[in-house]
């Protein structure tokens, strides 16, 4: 088609985005109707309450703090997998990226254990640790390791060979190198796969808290789900959606801070 | 991952495939062996250790008992991988045919995508029980998003150009979303049908063990809740790692044949 | 510039007055095209080119209906253009082949899902694919993709693809750009072999091309139609008559090189300022 000039699309940024937000309510908004409308009509509560029960019963376990308990308990719990998986997945991948030989002997002992997700590893673990705080700990830290390791890994692999190889042959001491040049190039790749890692390691944490753990998220979600109280069900599924949500945007926020020139969608 | 790039004073990388295999397996059967070792004489008769990891897989996979349990989980993904696809991918391409359509219900779709299945879990218990409509029910869940994402994804990238083509020999809207827009779209869907793979095969062993370990072991079948028995009643450990093994591999294995699969279903594909 | 009453009545494609203006958010009106007017005869080769951003894609879409005048009429056989349709071929500057059919799928498109096919057996359909293909010079290629071909093969099954569906009219966009010089001068000479140049002139097809490449003008063209820019306007029509069938001895003619040099002179000054501006 014939080139037209762009001057399209700048002036429109700030109404755009509210007339986005508006589309946003009015959907929702039609998507409560329905959701009223079906659980109304098959009138069975424990089944399907009314969006209005379940806002009340949300408000009220906001507001005795049983809401923010939990979800402070599943944050931590994150919290420390991730503090973990990155300290175990970095340097390894670091070591992996630099050394292509320890590369070659370690991988394939990594690609055997990559397809057996956290999730599986949840019986053993059990055993192992019992229920408790090590379990959703362990599962999650597994879950968010290997996108962890592989961006590391991948990120190392874009600088140029050379560039390292100049610098050591000018003698400057191989930390420095990593610290100076090669960390800040593998920063892009590593922080994509930090929001990968983000987003699994989350789903564990349900998971693991579902099956053995006293307190959390997961474990909320199970406990009222026994008693059959479904609106209370749901605050907690809620919860764990904003949650989620809330710690992807940020991991991407992060991206654009420390690598606005990488920092896509 | 594989090799990666050499440095001038590194050795030159093994051509040889099989001194590759050779390096590759070095890591693997060092700690094979040591684990066998300080389990014979460390360890108690409970402890698994690879010999007897391979004596109890050789058991399960004899009675059939395995196989069994990998079909039960496998037809449970299936069941779910189907009802997703058969709603997401018609949702989808009208989702990226149309601005209006997306814009209307993609919020729906954002809202929930960030939920896992495995949180919807005690819902689908509470919906439909401990049974296979549950499971089948988060595998659709889960197979549901990466699937409408990247079925969005391809019909939005279809080149404007080919539908530019179809206009000007007269074809009608609707012929042009058969013959140009689907086809387009098929290679970013096929990339969707992966994810959904391995995304659903993860949630329906999540599934079954989570249903198993509330339903106190009671017969829902599948690879998840055996591990779940095997934990809780008879402590096999041994017997855990062998499912754990075969978990693995069957994520691997259907990987493998659906990506054959979709390049058999689209030549013109030039990877 | 009108041509005489004579030749009037006989126009197959007719814009008249036509016009073409764009709102742009922010920043004033943009005038692609203005006052343009000029008729195609049924037969005829006529050439658009002009420098960048003239305004000649913006022709061929408002003739292919892909876009609608703001101010003056665009009309074939007397009839008004309002949309796209199999009457009017159009061959794309990228090819836009369908890269998941083969060559033969590909030229079969237009025939078995559009309406250009209606009336025809799958046999007479069959029949029509295979001649167009053996005329583009394709025979042996009907089972390859489009990514296994070349940049020439590319454009001749787009073109094969075009001609099968019989249209009256050929709306060209830059067909050869994309194209290595030696391939370039190879397919002109397909092209005019393939639109007929052998063949007496009432059994050719009317084709409307568009280049910035003036030796290749004057190569195909019967009428050359010279456009400025800013806004696109029509500047000159220049009349070729050279001999045809055209081949390679007429890129040697003394009257090619004087036909080339004028036409540069037109545009000289607007394809420079184009650049600066």
């Amino acid at each position: 088609m014939s080139a037209v000039a762009t001057g399209r699309d700048q002036p429109l940024r700030a109404p755009r985005r509210a007339w986005g937000a508006i589309v946003y309510v009015r959907t929702m908004f039609v998507f409560a109707l329905v959701w009223s409308a079906i659980a109304w009509w098959t009138d069975k509560s424990i089944l399907l309450p009314s969006p209005l029960a379940v806002l009340q019963a949300f408000v009220d376990l906001a507001r005795d703090g049983e809401l923010f308990e939990h979800a402070g308990i599943s944050l931590g719990r994150m919290a420390i997998s991730l503090a973990i998986a990155s300290a175990l997945a970095i340097p390894l991948g670091l070591t992996m990226g630099l050394h292509p030989r320890f590369e070659r002997i370690v991988d394939p002992t990594l690609e055997m254990l990559r397809p057996i997700s956290g999730i599986a590893w949840i019986p053993l673990a059990l055993f192992i640790f019992g229920i408790g705080n090590a379990l959703p700990v362990f599962i999650m830290t597994y879950a968010a390791f290997f996108p962890i390791l592989v961006g590391t890994v991948a990120g190392v692999r874009t600088v140029d060979r050379r560039l390292i190889d100049a610098a050591r042959t000018m003698g400057i001491p191989q930390s420095t190198i990593v610290v100076r040049v090669v960390i800040p190039a593998a920063l892009p790749s590593l922080l994509v796969a930090l929001r990968l890692g983000v987003a699994l390691s989350w789903t564990a944490v349900v998971a693991a808290e579902l099956i053995g753990a006293p307190s959390g998220l997961g474990y909320a979600v199970e406990w009222y789900r026994e008693l059959l109280a479904t609106p209370q069900v749901m605050s907690f599924i809620a919860m764990i959606g904003v949650i989620g949500y809330l710690c992807d945007s940020g991991v991407r926020w992060l991206n654009r801070r420390l690598t606005p020139w990488a920092a896509g969608r | 991952m594989g090799g990666g790039a050499m440095s001038a004073a590194s050795l030159p990388a093994p051509s040889r495939w099989w001194s590759r295999v050779a390096t590759g397996a070095l890591l693997p059967i060092a700690l094979l062996a040591i684990w066998e070792f300080l389990g014979i004489t460390t360890g108690g008769g409970r402890m698994p250790l690879p010999t007897r990891i391979v004596r109890e897989a050789i058991i399960l996979i004899g009675s059939g008992d395995l196989p069994l349990a990998i079909l039960q989980s496998l037809g449970r993904v299936f069941g779910g991988f189907m009802l997703a696809a058969a709603i997401a991918i018609p949702l989808g391409l009208a989702m990226g045919y149309s601005r209006a359509v997306e814009r209307n219900l993609d919020p729906v779709v954002e809202t929930f995508r960030p939920i896992a299945a495995i949180a919807i879990l005690p819902l689908a218990i509470l919906w439909f029980g401990t049974g296979t409509a549950a499971a089948v029910a988060i595998v659709a869940y889960a197979a549901f998003f990466p699937l409408i994402v990247n079925t969005i994804s391809g019909a939005k990238n279809v080149n404007p150009t080919l539908v530019q083509a179809a206009t000007t020999m007269g074809l009608k809207r609707l012929t042009i979303i058969r013959t140009v827009i689907v086809p387009a779209a098929l290679p970013s869907i096929g990339v969707g049908l992966r994810i959904a793979m391995g995304v659903g095969w993860t949630a329906i062993v999540a599934a079954e063990l989570a249903v198993g370990a509330k339903a106190g072991g009671g017969g829902s079948g599948g690879i998840g809740q055996m591990m779940f028995v095997f934990y809780a009643y008879s402590i096999e450990l041994n017997r855990i790692i062998v499912c754990m093994i075969a978990v693995g591999l069957v994520a691997l294995l259907l990987d493998r044949l659906l990506r054959a699969g979709l390049r058999r279903a689209m030549p013109w594909v030039s990877t | 510039m009108t041509a005489p009453a004579s030749e009037r009545k006989a126009a197959k494609l007719r814009l008249d007055r036509f016009g073409k203006r764009f709102a742009v958010t922010g920043a004033p009106e943009v005038v692609a095209v203005d006052n343009f007017t000029l008729d195609v005869a049924q037969g005829e080769f006529l050439v658009v080119v002009g420098p960048s951003g003239c305004g000649k894609t913006t022709v061929l879409n408002v003739l292919a209906g892909l876009d609608s005048p703001t101010s003056g009429t665009v009309a074939i056989d007397d009839r008004v253009i309002t949309a796209p349709g199999p009457d009017r071929g159009v061959m794309f500057q990228d090819y836009a082949l369908f890269p998941w059919q083969t060559v033969r799928g590909n030229v079969e498109f237009g025939l078995r899902y559009g309406p250009a096919g209606d009336g025809l057996d799958e046999a007479q359909r069959d029949d029509r694919v295979r001649r167009t293909i053996d005329l583009v010079g394709l025979n042996g290629s009907e089972s390859k993709y489009p990514h296994q071909l070349s940049g020439g093969m590319k454009q001749r099954v787009a073109l094969a693809r075009l001609i099968a569906n019989e249209p009256d009219v050929l709306l060209m966009d830059e067909p050869l750009a994309a194209l290595d010089a030696q391939t370039r001068i190879i397919l002109q000479d397909e092209l005019l072999r393939i639109w007929g140049q052998d063949r007496p002139a009432h059994e050719r097809r009317t084709v409307v091309f568009i280049t910035h490449a003036i030796d290749e003008a004057v190569f195909l063209a019967d009428r050359v139609a010279v456009m400025t820019a800013h806004p696109g306007r029509l500047k000159a029509l220049v009349d070729i008559p050279l001999p045809r069938p055209r081949g390679d001895a007429t890129r040697a003619l003394p009257e090619f090189q004087a036909l080339t040099q004028h036409i540069w002179s037109l545009i000289r000054d607007e394809a420079y300022r184009a650049t600066v501006a």
